[in-house]
């Protein structure tokens, strides 16, 4: 399976929901597969503050430090991925692209109720994989769209735009 | 009818005395109510979570549960001790944690509740301690240890 070059995942399955799976050391992320627009290897993202592609400026969004998580980028395996809504657009830098995974709505439940802090805006859910788990990474966040969000949620718009912060079991 | 019945003084007795498991974290010995514990085996590696939550920054998968990690032992700055460690499921009113302990096996042990004393101990809730003559032992509130986004049951 190519995972570069540039195109746009279209659910296989009518429940299903897609996810590109991604790697922080043993961490893995799912960043949701309907915003992939491309995974391009470090020598073709090059260098700078964004990615021109296909018409579209991706910033680079330095998703480990926002996470402070410790990352490796200097591995072969290193890739960029660009993720977009269609109004914001992303390059985000990763240790690794683990693949595409496919989960059924009701295999993805929200974070313990343990996890109290901003981490609950970070991820949208997680769902077991493989051996492992991985965390559902909140497009509207990574995006840089929450205090959006919240403005216009405050300001009487719908709440239809709003993060997707599940309480229950199958909302990712 | 003044005399109460046998399972009735049965209950009183239970009520009275407190199952305790005695564990340890760092060499120093802790104990929680067995009503709160919800099992122990053998620690698994954790898979680390990115958080901001204090001392919850991990998971983990039993099979198919995943169980939320409380690093009870970076609370209490202490180093873990004993290979291999163990893993003891809390009863949160959260729901379920997995906390990693020393892999000294537990063992019970049943008190009066009268001889629980209240603790000074600040740096973890407690429900008080007690001493077994060879020394105070906290009480571990493990329902609502790192605080709680659920009210505590009645």
């Amino acid at each position: 399976m190519g995972l570069r070059g540039h195109y746009r995942a279209e659910p296989t399955h009518e429940q299903g929901i897609s996810f590109l799976v991604v790697c922080f050391g043993e961490t893995r992320l799912a960043l949701p597969a309907e915003g992939v627009r491309g995974v391009l290897t470090s020598g073709e993202a090059g260098v700078g503050d964004a990615i021109r592609a296909v018409g579209i400026t991706y910033r680079h969004i330095d998703l480990a430090g926002l996470l402070s998580f410790p990352a490796d980028f200097n591995a072969s395996d290193t890739r960029v991925v660009l993720y977009s809504n269609g109004r914001s657009h992303a390059a985000v830098r990763v240790e690794q692209v683990f693949g595409l995974t496919e989960v059924e709505p009701t295999q993805c439940v929200p974070l313990p109720a343990h996890f109290r802090g901003d981490e609950r805006s970070w991820f949208a859910g997680m769902f077991l994989h493989e051996r492992g788990l991985a965390l559902v990474v909140n497009p509207t966040w990574l995006l840089g769209e929450m205090a959006e969000v919240v403005s216009v949620a405050s300001g009487g718009m719908s709440s239809q735009s709003a993060p997707q912060i599940v309480e229950g079991g199958g909302s990712c | 009818m003044l005399r109460a019945s046998k399972q009735q003084e049965k209950s009183v007795v239970a009520k009275r005395s407190w199952n305790l498991l005695v564990f340890w974290v760092g060499g120093e010995r802790f104990a929680a109510r067995t009503d709160d514990i919800g099992g122990i085996a053998p620690w698994v590696n954790s898979i680390a979570v990115p958080s901001r939550t204090p001392f919850v920054q991990a998971m983990v998968r039993r099979e198919k549960e995943v169980l939320p990690v409380y690093d009870l032992a970076a609370r209490l700055n202490r180093s873990l001790l004993g290979d291999p460690l163990l893993c003891l499921v809390a009863k949160h009113v959260d729901g379920p944690m997995a906390i990693c302990i020393d892999g000294d096996m537990p063992s019970l042990h049943t008190i009066e509740a009268g001889t629980l004393q209240f603790s000074t101990r600040t740096d973890i809730e407690t429900i008080g301690s007690f001493n077994d003559g060879n020394g105070e032992i906290p009480v571990v509130a493990f329902q609502t240890l790192g605080g709680s986004t659920t009210r505590r049951p009645e």
